[in-house]
């Protein structure tokens, strides 16, 4: 009986590791565990043994039967795990086909240059202010140190809609209304669209975008104003980046600067971007003006201040070397989806 | 202002190289636009002597000939040209040469026949009469005979000169001439400045007997002064006079009229000059225009007057342009042998206007209305009675005659170097500082911290000591000002609500797959009709702009719709398949027209699109999107924008008001932008949009209770807004109405004409306890009678 029941094992386990489907794994348990099964008729027999050698046979046959099932058990568990790789196998995609999302959208080139610009002077402390951009000519020129016929509004051609009433030339507008709004200490900056009478062509445009800043404190001085700005080059155009004054007039700022950067196509040693001179000029600047200040009702004397007007659409230009202003408001979403 | 370098150097030692010069100057606050090299106009063009002319054998116009340029053998060089001859001495451009117009010249065959180069005319050298006697005919130049052969022709011509044009900035019109500039130059190189000092002699005689001025408008003009000289002998100027004129781009005419420009361009202050012939009673008189009165300028146009206008008059007529340009009728021509000369001031807004509303604008009204110094008048005057003098144009008679109602003096301005330094941030030592103003001619003494400055009256820029700071910094130098972090109070930037929530806008539909364009604010006036709004609709309402960019940029918008659909059209021509757009911008609506005060400028948002996977409802999805952005409620309705397709539109509301339309655009719009295919828009007002608050946000417990999904199929007509079924189960459910899904619409075969079928899931849930079959039941009864009410009926 020891001897049929070895024979039974080894059988089963051979028959259980060659079986090629679930349903043949059944089939064998049925044919040795089953109650009618080979195991089961072995133990049927088991009356006729004798009271030494029972305990023997059965502990025997438990472990027969004990191993029969793992045997089942792990088969099954191989054949399922194989025909679920079969599945997956054959659920295989091509990878390479297109994605089925949304086609992301994004924000014009002027307004991906003008919110690092924003990001950098508000985490400078610089409060983002608006101004209307249909300004009277008191916010637009005189209070900004420009009487009527003064040779300085040569300097830009204003659009009129009555003789008082102008479409905005330059954010400089926002100084004004910023002053008579708060009192020092301020710092902010105004971006917005601006207008001028320009004929239209490959760098010429009569709307366009400039960010005001503004900072009025006791003892600001010059200095402050460069380090400002060199913080601000250094975000934009990296940490090489080198400031540069040279004079220059505004009526609304005394002493007044363009501001060059090194020019960072070439570092400074001078190429095409920047003609050969190793600096580009990007900003307008100054100390502000003590007549505005007066006007505002900022004594000059113990108060001082700096403000700077950065051409927004230049930088666009620049930064992704835009050949033609007129691309910029052409919308053509081939050039929109570059950005 | 274009300047000869040669001039320059007449008063200030230049003893450094022109590109050095350049860059000081323009740390010094005088940008330079270009520096042309006259030299590196014309290269390897030679005066050669014509030793033999042969005829061409192979043409009848054509001419050998055999060149003498100073070297051992003959070059032969073809031309066409017929006023040549033998022992002629004539430019000769040689192979690899550049000419003054650009033209490259190399050697070549001409019809078969060898030339190494080629003869010029006056005209391809640009030259002119006054430039080189003969420079005007028609045909080769002939030089003068003693020119020697082989001499570069840039010898010849004198052109060994560099032109620097610098950029005045308007704060300096004392340096709107050379002598302005050369001082600038010896403050920057540290070297002494020479201006001319006029002497003369006079011939006696007695200017009242010559002319008697009379100045009627001292306000206008504070200043007049008159000189006269007689026997004057009109001739060309001397070279270095031509030269000095056409290096700042005026055109030399006769010794008279060019020293008036001369003296212009030299010292800043214009200058006119009578033929004392045409002064009707000897007289000059200042005075205001009568209105309509007429005056032919110098430049032959005429124009009509107006009172506001300040002429020069003789007893009759203007003879004169105050400021701006003489009168043809008392011009200096050939034949005058006695003039008036006029220097005189006047005030920079008259002229302005008086230039902008003629059109006319001169070298001279430039000069006054940036504004001139009063005090330079007489020398100015000085100077060209010693030009007269140095180039025996004439003799001058004695005396002057000077109407003023006083000149100012210089001011004193005192401050402290302390207040200087403070606003610079840099610490410029005193004895640097008071160095400086004295070489800028701003004398100036220091007594402790205690500056006091003398200004005269050229400096008017200069008010306080900002202005003052500036000057110092600009000769000390900009490149010492370090940069440093601000002082004062720690600050938090903040950005204004609107932009926060604009931000939030674009950031959404950028998600959804939109890019943001960027139009003009400005329409052609005709755009809104585009729209076909009615008679009476406030978009009509626009402002124009008095000065326009023409027709098509002059009307300040009062929708984005008209400029997306502009947009969309550009990019349907090319052919760009799928596109999803918006624009945020201000719509500007006055208040009032003709404008009494700044319009209303309202925040606006468009959205366009067109291509395969666009339809109403992608629009609708796009608008839903922007308006969750504000945390409100809303609902939509049909509309009736003109522009849009009847029966494909809507209008969101907010609290009754209309925030929103949308819908897909009208065939004959689309077709008015060439526009073929269907597109989408949608306008929102976002002005009115953030003026809702958002609704606060407080948390809802989770359901504890499962929820039932109950469907309903339904035929109804087709017409029955599916939105009208949505709110029949909704009241009829109540509160325990979780959501209505709408599944399927159908319509088609098995299904009756005219109806359609109608599938919605909707779940029922408690926050109270699980619902009991009855409460269920209860609930699908009401639901579908009131469905049924509206004529939806289970199927």
């Amino acid at each position: 009986m020891k001897q049929q029941l070895e024979q039974i094992r080894a059988t089963a386990q051979l028959a259980i590791e060659n079986a090629k489907s679930v349903q043949e794994i059944e089939e064998l348990r049925v044919k040795y565990l089953g109650k009618k099964g080979e195991l089961t008729a072995i133990l049927k027999q088991m009356g006729g043994l004798s009271a030494e050698e029972r305990p023997v046979i059965g502990q025997l046959a438990n472990e027969v039967r004990g191993s029969i099932e793992a045997a089942i058990a792990e088969q099954g568990e191989k054949m399922k795990k194989a025909a679920l790789n079969e599945k997956l196998q054959k659920e295989t995609l091509d990878i390479t086909m297109p994605s089925k999302t949304t086609k992301q959208g994004g924000l014009h080139p002027i307004n991906i240059v003008l919110n690092d610009l924003i990001d950098i002077f508000q985490s400078m402390g610089f409060d983002v202010v608006d101004g209307p951009e249909v300004e009277t000519d008191y916010y637009n020129f005189e209070a900004l140190n420009v009487p009527a016929d003064h040779p300085a509004r040569d300097m830009q051609d204003t659009f009129f809609l009555n003789e008082n009433t102008i479409l905005r030339s330059q954010t400089s507008a926002a100084q004004i209304r910023t002053m008579e709004q708060r009192k020092p200490p301020i710092k902010m900056v105004c971006p917005g669209r601006v207008f001028r009478a320009d004929e239209v062509d490959a760098t010429h445009s009569p709307v366009f975008h400039q960010m005001e800043g503004l900072v009025v404190d006791k003892g600001i001085t010059m200095c402050d104003l460069k380090g400002v700005l060199e913080q601000f080059a250094k975000e934009i155009y990296g940490e090489d980046t080198k400031v540069k004054f040279r004079p220059s007039f505004f009526p609304f700022t005394e002493p007044s600067v363009e501001v060059d950067v090194s020019c960072s196509e070439c570092g400074g040693k001078g190429c095409r971007v920047c003609k050969g001179s190793g600096w580009i000029e990007i900003l307008g600047a100054g100390m502000v003006h003590p007549n505005v200040l007066r006007r505002c009702g900022i004594d000059p004397e113990v108060y001082s201040g700096f403000a700077f007007g950065i051409g927004i659409d230049r930088l666009a230009i620049t930064r992704y070397k835009i050949s033609d202003i007129r691309l910029l408001f052409e919308n053509d979403v081939r050039f929109l989806e570059q950005f | 202002m274009k300047i000869s370098l040669n001039q320059l150097k007449t008063y200030v030692d230049i003893d450094v190289p022109v590109e050095e010069l350049c860059d000081k100057m323009v740390m010094a606050g005088f940008e330079v636009e270009s520096i042309d090299n006259l030299a590196d106009t014309m290269k390897n063009v030679v005066a050669a002597k014509i030793l033999k002319i042969t005829p061409h054998e192979n043409s009848d116009h054509l001419q050998i000939c055999q060149m003498d340029i100073g070297e051992s053998e003959p070059l032969q060089i073809v031309t066409g040209a017929d006023n040549i001859f033998e022992g002629a001495i004539v430019p000769a451009a040689l192979h690899n040469s550049l000419l003054p117009n650009g033209m490259e010249i190399k050697k070549g065959k001409l019809r078969g026949v060898e030339s190494n180069g080629m003869l010029c005319s006056g005209e391809e050298l640009c030259l002119k009469d006054y430039d080189y006697p003969g420079a005007e005919v028609y045909g080769i130049l002939i030089l003068k005979d003693d020119v020697a052969v082989g001499t570069d022709m840039r010898d010849v011509l004198g052109l060994d000169d560099y032109i620097i044009d610098f950029k005045i900035t308007a704060n300096r019109p004392d340096c709107n001439c050379v002598l302005g500039v050369a001082k600038e130059i010896g403050v920057v190189l540290k070297k002494e400045f020479h201006p001319p000092v006029p002497t003369y002699k006079t011939c006696g005689g007695d200017i009242n007997d010559y002319v008697s001025v009379e100045v009627r408008n001292f306000d206008i003009c504070p200043r007049y002064i008159s000189r006269a000289v007689k026997n004057l002998r009109i001739k060309e100027s001397p070279d270095w006079m031509k030269k000095a004129l056409k290096a700042s781009g005026m055109r030399p005419i006769n010794n008279i009229v060019d020293i008036t420009n001369f003296v212009m361009l030299e010292t800043g202050q214009p200058m006119h000059a009578f033929d004392r012939r045409d002064l009707k009673d000897s007289k000059i008189i200042v005075r205001n225009a009568a209105d309509g009165e007429k005056l032919t300028t110098l430049d032959e146009k005429e124009h009509t007057l107006s009172s506001s206008m300040l002429v020069i008059a003789d007893a009759d007529n203007p003879t004169g342009l105050a400021g701006i340009m003489g009168g043809l009728n008392s011009e200096i021509k050939e034949d005058t042998t006695e003039l008036v000369f006029e220097c005189a001031k006047f005030r920079r807004d008259s002229i302005r206007k008086t230039a902008r509303a003629l059109g006319v604008r001169t070298e001279s009204s430039g000069r006054y209305e940036r504004g001139i110094d009063i005090n330079n008048t007489a020398f100015a005057m000085e100077r060209a009675l010693q030009l007269i003098d140095e180039l025996d144009a004439g003799d001058i008679i004695d005396g002057v005659i000077d109407l003023n109602q006083g000149l100012p003096e210089d001011r004193i301005i005192t401050t402290t170097v302390s207040d200087i330094t403070a606003l610079l941030g840099v610490d410029v030592p005193s004895d640097t500082v008071v160095e400086i103003l004295n070489r800028l001619c701003l004398p100036t003494t220091l007594d402790g911290d205690k500056l006091t400055v003398t200004v005269p009256s050229i400096r008017d820029d200069i008010e306080g000591r900002a202005d003052l700071a500036e000057e110092v910094m600009r000769i000390y130098g900009y490149d010492h000002i370090v940069g440093t972090t601000m002082r004062g109070a720690v600050t938090r930037g903040r950005k204004l609500d609107s932009r926060i929530k604009d931000d939030l806008i674009k950031a959404t539909l950028s998600s959804a797959g939109c890019r943001e364009i960027t139009t003009y604010s400005f329409i052609a006036s005709k755009a809104i009709d585009t729209l076909s709004l009615s008679e009476n609709d406030e978009r009509r309402t626009a402002i124009k702009l008095l000065n326009p960019l023409g027709d098509e940029y002059s009307t300040l918008r009062t929708q984005l719709a008209t400029s997306m659909l502009t947009v969309l059209a550009t990019n349907a021509n090319r052919k760009n398949s799928e596109v999803r757009l918006f624009e945020i911008s201000k719509r500007f609506v006055p208040k009032a027209l003709p404008l009494t005060e700044q319009p209303l400028e309202l925040g606006t948002l468009a959205i366009g699109a067109y291509g395969s996977e666009e339809d109403f409802f992608t629009m609708k999805g796009l608008v839903e999107q922007v308006l969750d952005t504000a945390g409100i409620n809303y609902t939509f309705e049909r509309s009736g924008e003109p522009y849009l397709h009847p029966g494909r539109q809507a209008s969101a509301l907010v609290e009754g008001q209309e925030i929103a339309t949308f819908g897909e655009v009208h065939p004959t719009t689309a077709a008015t932008y060439g526009i073929d295919c269907r597109c989408y828009l949608a306008e929102i007002k976002l002005d009115l949009l953030y003026s809702f608050d958002k609704e606060p946000i407080i948390y809802q417990p989770l359901p504890k209770f499962p929820a039932v999904l109950r469907d309903f199929a339904l035929l109804c007509d087709i017409s029955l807004p599916i939105g009208d079924m949505e709110k029949a189960i909704k009241s009829a459910a109540g509160k325990i109405c979780e959501k209505v899904k709408l599944f399927d619409v159908y319509i088609g075969s098995q299904i009756p004409e005219g109806k359609k079928s109608v599938a919605f899931s909707v779940s029922l849930r408690s926050l109270e306890g699980t619902l009991s079959d009855e409460q269920i039941e209860a609930a699908t009864k009401k639901i579908i009678k009131s469905l049924d009410s509206i004529g939806a009926q289970l199927r």
